[in-house]
C-alpha cells in the first residue's frame, strides 16, 4: 500500500472541514472493509493523501426507534442492525439485507453508510495495480467499458449504458423498498433525499465535501408484508448475483401496495415498477406472481455472458411474492 | 515520509505503546511491531479470515483494520488463548480432532469460534458453519474444524461441572 495519512474526525462538521481543506486529497473512511480494498491494490489513479476517520464521531452510530419509524446513524454496523430486536420484528427486510453482508468479522466492522456507498465490484474495475498494472476504463474516466466484450457474467442485465458494473449494496434494495430517506450533511448544510434519489449510475449524490449522516425508515403499517431474498454463488461471503427485496401492504387478501427493488443486476437499486402494477389492487396468486416476475425483466439487456441473471430474478420475484410471513 | 503516531492499546491484557505508520494495519502492527505471528497474512482483502483477532471482544479482520483505530481498545489474539501453560479447549479439540493441517486458517478459526462460543453457548453444527463463515481452510474441508468446536463446547460443559 502506499503510504497515507490517518486523522480522526471529532464531529460530522470536522470531517467536513477536513474534507474541504484536503480538496479532493482526503478520502472519508468508515469500516473501512471497501476503501482499504481499493487502495491497498490502487485501482484508482488517484490516490488520497490522507483518510478521514469518521469512526470517532461520538453518537454517530445510534439506532433509534420512534413512533415514526427508524434513525439509523451512518455509522451504526451492520452486525448490531442484523441482530437488532426491534429491526428484526419490523423492519425484517433491512434485517436479513445486513445479515447477508460478508462474514461475521466483516459485519462488526462495516457501517450502513460504507455499505451504502461502497464502489463497485467490477473485477476489471478492480484489477491490482501490482499484477500488470490498473485497468483503466469508462468508469475511470478513460478508455472503454472491458466488461462489454469480456467477461460480463457478474454484470448488469438493466439499466447499464457506458459502464455495466452492478451497485454491490445489499442494504440499498431493502432500505429503498422500505421508503428510507437520507440525510446528508455538507458545507451547505443537511439534505434529505429519498434513499431511491441518492444512487446515480456512476455512483451516487455526494458532493466532494458531504458526507452521509443517517438513514430514517418510516414506520410501516401492521398490513406489511417484507421479503428480501439474495442470490449468490456461494452462501457466505459473497455479493449478490441478483437479489429483491420487496414490500407489500396487503388488506384482506389483496395487495394494496407494493415496492420491489432488484439488486445485483443494474447500476443503481432496481426499482421494479411494472411487476408492482401488476400486483397492486388484486389477490396474490401464482399466475400474478408469474406475471409479475415476466414484468419485472421486460426490457432487460443482457450481456454475452449474463442472461441467466434473468430467470434468477424471475424466480426471486415470484418466491418473494408469494412468501407468506 | 509520514511522521508516525503514537498508539496504546492493550493485546491480551498487556498494554503497549508503539509508534506507529500511520497507514499500517493492524496486522503488520501485531506481527512486525509486537512479534505476535500467531495472526496469519492471508488475502489482506478481509476474504480469508486468516487474520480474525477480537477487539473489545468483537472478531475483525486486522489486515482492513488501521492500527490508529485500535487507539485505548484492547485486542486479543490466539497468542491470549491459553492460561498459563494451558491449552483453551477450542486449542485442545482443534488438536484433537485433527481440524489442524498446514494451520494457516488455525489461529482465525480459534478467534471466531471462540467469539462464537462467547455469544452462544451450545451452538448447532448449522450456527458453528455461519459463525465461522468468514474463515477459509483449504487444507481441512471444514468437516473436522466443525467437529473440533462441537468437542470443544462438551470440554467446556464438563469444566463446569
Ligand atoms: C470479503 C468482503 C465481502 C463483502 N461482501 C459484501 C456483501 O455481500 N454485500 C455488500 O453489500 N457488501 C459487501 N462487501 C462490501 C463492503 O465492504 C461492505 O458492505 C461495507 O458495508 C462497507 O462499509 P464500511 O463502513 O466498511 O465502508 P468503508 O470502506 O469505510 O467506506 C466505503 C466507501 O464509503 C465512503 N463512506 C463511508 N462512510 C461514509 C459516510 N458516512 N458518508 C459518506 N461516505 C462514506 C468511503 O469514503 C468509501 O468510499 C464486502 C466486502 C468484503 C471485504
Ligand atoms: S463495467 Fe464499468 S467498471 Fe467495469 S470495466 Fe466497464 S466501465 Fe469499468
Ligand atoms: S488476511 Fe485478512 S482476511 Fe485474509
Ligand atoms: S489447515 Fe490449512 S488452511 Fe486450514
Amino acid at each position: 500500500m502506499m503510504p497515507f495519512d490517518h486523522v480522526n474526525a471529532g464531529s460530522p462538521g470536522e470531517a467536513v472541514d477536513l474534507l474541504t481543506s484536503y480538496g479532493g486529497k482526503g478520502r472519508l473512511i468508515a469500516g473501512g472493509t471497501d476503501v482499504l480494498g481499493i487502495l491497498k491494490d490502487r485501482i484508482l489513479p488517484d490516490y488520497p493523501d490522507v483518510l478521514i476517520n469518521l469512526k470517532t464521531i461520538p453518537g454517530m452510530d445510534s439506532i433509534k426507534e420512534s413512533g415514526e419509524g427508524l434513525n439509523i446513524g451512518a455509522l451504526a454496523k451492520l452486525a448490531d442492525i442484523a441482530s437488532s430486536p426491534e429491526i428484526k420484528a419490523e423492519y425484517p427486510a433491512l434485517s436479513l439485507a445486513a445479515e447477508s453482508v460478508a462474514s461475521p468479522e466483516i459485519r462488526t466492522m462495516a457501517t450502513i453508510g460504507g455499505n451504502l456507498c461502497q464502489d463497485v465490484r467490477c473485477w476489471y474495475y478492480r484489477y491490482p495495480h501490482h499484477m500488470g498494472g490498473r485497468m483503466l476504463c469508462f468508469r475511470k474516466g478513460v478508455g472503454p467499458c472491458y466488461a462489454v466484450k469480456g467477461d460480463n457474467r457478474y454484470h448488469a442485465v438493466m439499466g447499464g449504458k457506458k459502464c455495466f458494473a452492478v451497485c454491490p449494496s445489499d442494504t440499498a434494495i431493502a432500505l429503498c423498498a422500505l421508503q428510507a430517506k437520507i440525510s446528508i450533511f455538507g458545507g451547505e448544510g443537511t439534505r434529505t433525499l429519498p434513499l431511491e434519489k441518492f444512487f446515480t449510475p456512476m455512483g451516487n449524490v455526494l458532493r466532494s465535501n458531504e458526507l452521509v449522516k443517517e438513514i430514517l425508515i418510516p414506520k410501516p403499517t401492521q398490513e406489511t408484508r417484507q421479503a428480501f431474498i439474495k442470490f449468490t454463488e456461494r452462501k457466505p461471503v459473497d455479493f449478490a448475483v441478483a437479489s429483491i427485496a420487496c414490500v407489500l401492504e396487503i388488506l384482506g387478501g389483496r395487495c394494496m401496495d407494493a415496492r420491489i427493488y432488484l439488486g445485483g443486476v443494474a447500476p443503481m437499486p432496481w426499482h421494479a415498477e411494472a411487476a408492482e402494477r401488476i400486483i397492486k389492487g388484486g389477490s396474490l396468486d401464482d399466475p400474478t406472481a408469474e406475471e409479475a416476475a415476466l414484468a419485472s425483466v421486460a426490457g432487460a439487456k443482457p450481456l454475452k455472458g449474463n442472461a441467466y441473471k434473468i430467470e434468477i430474478v424471475k424466480a426471486l420475484v415470484k418466491r418473494a411474492l408469494l412468501r407468506r410471513q | 515520509m509520514r511522521d508516525k503516531a503514537k498508539l496504546k492499546m492493550k493485546v491480551n491484557g498487556k498494554t503497549h505503546s508503539v509508534e506507529v505508520e500511520p497507514d499500517a494495519s493492524l496486522l503488520e502492527v501485531l506481527r512486525d511491531q509486537l512479534n505476535l505471528r500467531g495472526t496469519k497474512k492471508g488475502c489482506e482483502e478481509g476474504e480469508c479470515g486468516a487474520c480474525t483477532v477480537l477487539i473489545d471482544g468483537l472478531p475483525v479482520v486486522s489486515c482492513l483494520t488501521p492500527a490508529l483505530k485500535c487507539q485505548g481498545l484492547s485486542v486479543e489474539t490466539v497468542e491470549g488463548m491459553e492460561d498459563g501453560k494451558k491449552l483453551h479447549p477450542l486449542q485442545e479439540a482443534f488438536l484433537e480432532t485433527g481440524a489442524v493441517q498446514c494451520g494457516y486458517c488455525t489461529s482465525g478459526m480459534l478467534m471466531s469460534s471462540r467469539h462464537l462460543l462467547e455469544k452462544n453457548t451450545n451452538p448447532t453444527a448449522e450456527e458453528i458453519k455461519i459463525g465461522l463463515s468468514g474463515n477459509l481452510c483449504r487444507c481441512t474441508g471444514y468437516v473436522q474444524i466443525i467437529e473440533a468446536v462441537l468437542s470443544a463446547v462438551k470440554k467446556i460443559k464438563e469444566s463446569e461441572k
